[in-house]
């Protein structure tokens, strides 16, 4: 319990996982909250049929813009869509405005740790993190140490993952800073939405998010701003058989970059080029979307063939800058994680606006024990693993299960870490027809170059099985559209 | 400037676009055409797997199942079903290139030929269901001239529509006038044009005195019809020639020079001194098959070590 600051979780330890979550739309009395008013009318309006038929036009759409996610199964994989929600989640702009102003804070700290930890390390010496857990740490890069990044931006690119607790507090789950995915997703809802529900948009005053790619290109740019007047940006993907192509195409064309794989890059006097039509052509910057192992052969793993060999040496040059910085993961390690408000603290002198999820490492004997004596109430993680995979759901899961992975905690408790269950708050979803609460999380896109912008919108991953609160698409989970609203919500609907 | 691995997929978007549209025309003409229980149907089937190249794999008996696994089995590669499925996986691959509008049209026609009521489609009628594909793949054509650049990426992608349809012809044409003498079968002939797609423009230059030799003549060597082979080679030197030259390129590139050289051949032939045209035909297939090897060789294979910066 040390690593928790009560203060900075308030609501996380005296909520009991019973409470009953928080829902979007509606008070505990029963009353619609003031900015779903418009939409919960429309609603009303309209029949079961329609709702029905404008969620098959959504469908569609998807399905012919190839926005589809591969499932892998056998020898086989097939193209899905991946279940999209009609009715948007709405979230009121001072709500938002603590949002933004808390993910700005955090991503400006993580940076600041980041450049910190490839440098003077000057946080472990002062022993607020300690030492070990970062550097022993499988996604700490010790290539990336005393390496200039412009404007000690690390993670350009990040996808926090956000839950609203009983209270209605919304609260830190995990950062994502190594490649997170979901925006072309975030676009896409936005896209489908406009067309569902036009009048409740327009009356809405919704912000508008469709500056992402333009935001992600002058961020890309401020990243060689300084060495390099107009740089040649290309889009790097691990190809067509990732889970996520579609993002890497789309973020691509609506950038106007070349969408790049490994086998088109070559590295020759530690200058990146790609393979054109007419020769080679040099490159500036990288926005990657093939994880750290693998950019390349030469520095990290030895077989993957997804990279570059010599793609490293020439960024160590300060030949090529690769976004996100490799070795970023380290702050987003899940045990690194409890040290968030510890690290705001320590670089900003301010306490963290967003609140962290109370968390137990296992690696300390005192947590270890009680989370062996409480796995029946708590979520366990394996630090090193995402997509809702490694994970134990205690009061879902088998007594089987539960003994299962005590077993697997004792013999590698440094490996683990535990959290209450939290009921994610609820938003109103068209399941089979009817509408019904299902859980939801919260995925804003925050960019980091020269300046920190976070986008006013952002991914409303939700669990579409009934009392599930597994929100990831690998795991049976879907998406909507989020509405991060101007202002009140005008009185007057058209 | 444009990705070699880009060009080359927007090449093989093309050549598997114009093969799938063409095999739905045979496919549609042999349907058609084996209605009437005579010699000319059968000559027709007997064209039809020659021109595609499996006369072993298929028998003639039954051209109904020979269209449907022509239409549909996804384990033969040079089917319908296969040739969108690899334009499409080569589109999914270059999606940043490729104009909404026009990846739509691709992406639409896959979902008809991969639905799982495809097969039934195709049995409640199959010439309609032939027709539709090609009436989207006409769109996607269409789709790609009024909404992408015409630029290098959109003559990569005519080249390979061009290429391949230079090739189908040849193959067509070696089919029917290669081994034995020109068909005179009115029937089989008209069968010919219709595969080509070329009844309406051929009878509005001879009428319908429908000859072997006219047949021939149109196919290989009219300037103005789309599918006759050489026009198909004055469009390929039209976009190699403005295609960007590589920096020690001083000249003319190797497939520019391929290809400048087989239409002046197709430009000034005589139909007159030739008595057969097997001969001709097949040199003019050679030239395709060495104008693709030098554009891959050229654009996307080159080798490195002549292109890296001193």
């Amino acid at each position: 319990m040390a690593t928790q600051d009560p203060d900075c979780a308030p609501g996380a330890t005296t909520a009991p996982p019973a409470a009953s979550p928080y829902d979007e739309m509606l008070t505990a009395e029963g009353g619609v909250r003031a900015h779903y008013a418009g939409l919960h009318q429309r609603i009303g309006t309209l029949a079961a049929a329609e709702l029905a038929e404008r969620q098959r036009t959504l469908e569609r759409y998807f399905l012919l813009q190839g926005i589809t996610f591969t499932v892998y199964g056998g020898d086989s994989s097939t193209e899905r869509i991946i279940p999209t929600d009609l009715l948007p989640r709405i979230i009121p702009a001072a709500e938002w405005e603590r949002i933004e102003a808390g993910l700005t804070q955090r991503l400006r700290a993580l940076n600041m740790f980041l450049a910190d930890i490839y440098g003077a390390q000057q946080i472990l010496m002062d022993g607020v993190v300690p030492r070990e857990l970062v550097l022993g740490a499988p996604s700490y890069r010790r290539e990336m140490q005393n390496l200039y990044v412009p404007h000690e931006a690390y993670a350009n690119v990040c996808g926090s993952d956000l839950i609203r607790q009983p209270d209605g507090a919304f609260a830190v789950l995990e950062d994502n800073l190594r490649v997170p995915s979901g925006v072309s997703y975030m676009l896409a809802n936005r896209e489908a939405s406009r067309r569902t529900f036009p009048g409740s948009f327009r009356a809405a005053g919704v912000r508008a998010i469709d500056r992402y790619p333009d935001l992600l290109l002058a961020t890309l740019k401020s990243m060689a701003a300084d060495w390099r007047p107009n740089p040649q940006i290309v889009v790097l993907t691990p190809g067509v058989y990732n889970s996520a192509y579609y993002e890497h195409a789309y973020l691509a064309r609506l950038m106007g970059c070349p969408l790049v794989e490994g086998r088109d890059l070559v590295v020759h006097d530690n200058m990146v080029y790609m393979r054109t039509t007419t020769g080679l052509r040099r490159i500036d910057v990288i926005y990657r979307r093939v994880d750290d192992d693998f950019i390349d052969p030469l520095t990290f793993r030895r077989d993957s063939a997804l990279g570059s060999a010599g793609l490293f040496n020439a960024y160590r040059a300060g030949n090529v800058v690769i976004c996100n910085a490799p070795g970023t993961g380290v702050a987003d390690d899940k045990a690194v994680y409890a040290y968030v408000p510890a690290i705001i603290r320590y670089y900003l002198g301010e306490d963290a606006i967003l609140p962290n999820i109370e968390t137990y490492l296992c690696r300390e004997p005192t947590q270890l024990a009680h989370v062996l004596g409480n796995l029946d109430k708590l979520v366990v993680k394996a630090v090193g693993a995402s997509g809702g995979y490694g994970m134990l759901i205690g009061p879902h899961a088998s007594r089987q299960e539960r003994e299962a992975f005590a077993a697997a905690i004792a013999a590698d408790p440094a490996n683990y870490i535990a959290q209450p269950t939290i009921q994610l708050s609820t938003a109103p979803c068209l399941v089979d027809g009817e509408i019904e609460p299902r859980h939801v999380d919260l995925r804003p896109f925050i960019l980091s170059g020269e300046k920190i912008v976070v986008t006013p919108g952002a991914l409303t991953r939700v669990a579409l099985k009934k009392g599930s609160l597994v929100v990831n698409s690998s795991q049976g989970g879907g998406s909507k559209d989020t509405w991060v609203l101007e202002s009140a919500p005008s009185e007057t609907q058209p | 400037m444009m990705l070699a691995r880009v060009a080359d997929s927007l090449y093989w978007i093309g050549r598997y676009v114009e093969r799938a549209e063409h095999l739905c025309r045979l496919s549609d003409v042999m349907l058609n055409a084996t209605l009437d229980r005579n010699e000319a149907a059968g000559l027709v089937s007997r064209i039809v797997l020659s021109a595609v190249g499996d006369a072993e794999l298929h028998s003639a008996d039954d051209p109904y199942q020979l269209a449907m696994a022509l239409a549909l089995d996804r384990n033969d590669g040079g089917s319908i079903v296969s040739s969108l499925s690899r334009a499409r996986e080569n589109a999914r691959q270059v999606r940043d290139q490729i104009t909404t509008e026009t990846w739509e049209r691709l992406n639409l026609v896959h979902l008809r030929v991969t639905g799982h009521d495809a097969p039934r489609a195709f049995n409640d009628g199959a010439s309609a269901f032939l027709h539709d594909i090609i009436a989207d793949l006409h769109l996607f054509k269409g789709a790609a001239d009024a909404t992408m650049s015409h630029g290098e990426g959109w003559r990569f992608l005519l080249l390979g529509v061009h290429l391949e349809r230079a090739q189908l012809i040849g193959r067509l044409l070696e089919a029917c006038f290669g081994v034995r003498r020109a068909p005179d079968d009115h029937m089989a002939l008209m069968s010919v044009l219709r595969m080509s797609c070329a009844l309406e423009p051929y009878l509005r230059r001879f009428t319908s005195d429908v000859q072997g030799r006219k047949v021939l003549e149109f196919l290989l060597l009219d300037e103005e019809f789309p599918r006759s082979m050489r026009f198909c080679t004055a469009r390929i030197e039209e976009y190699l020639g403005s295609a960007a030259r590589p920096a020690e390129a001083s000249s003319h590139t190797a497939p520019e020079r391929l290809a400048g050289r087989l239409r002046a051949r197709l430009q000034y032939a005589d139909m007159e001194e030739f008595d057969g045209a097997s001969g001709l035909i097949a040199s003019v297939l050679d030239d395709c098959a060495a104008l693709h090897q030098s554009i891959y060789d050229t654009f996307v294979a080159y080798s490195l070590e002549t292109r890296l910066p001193a």
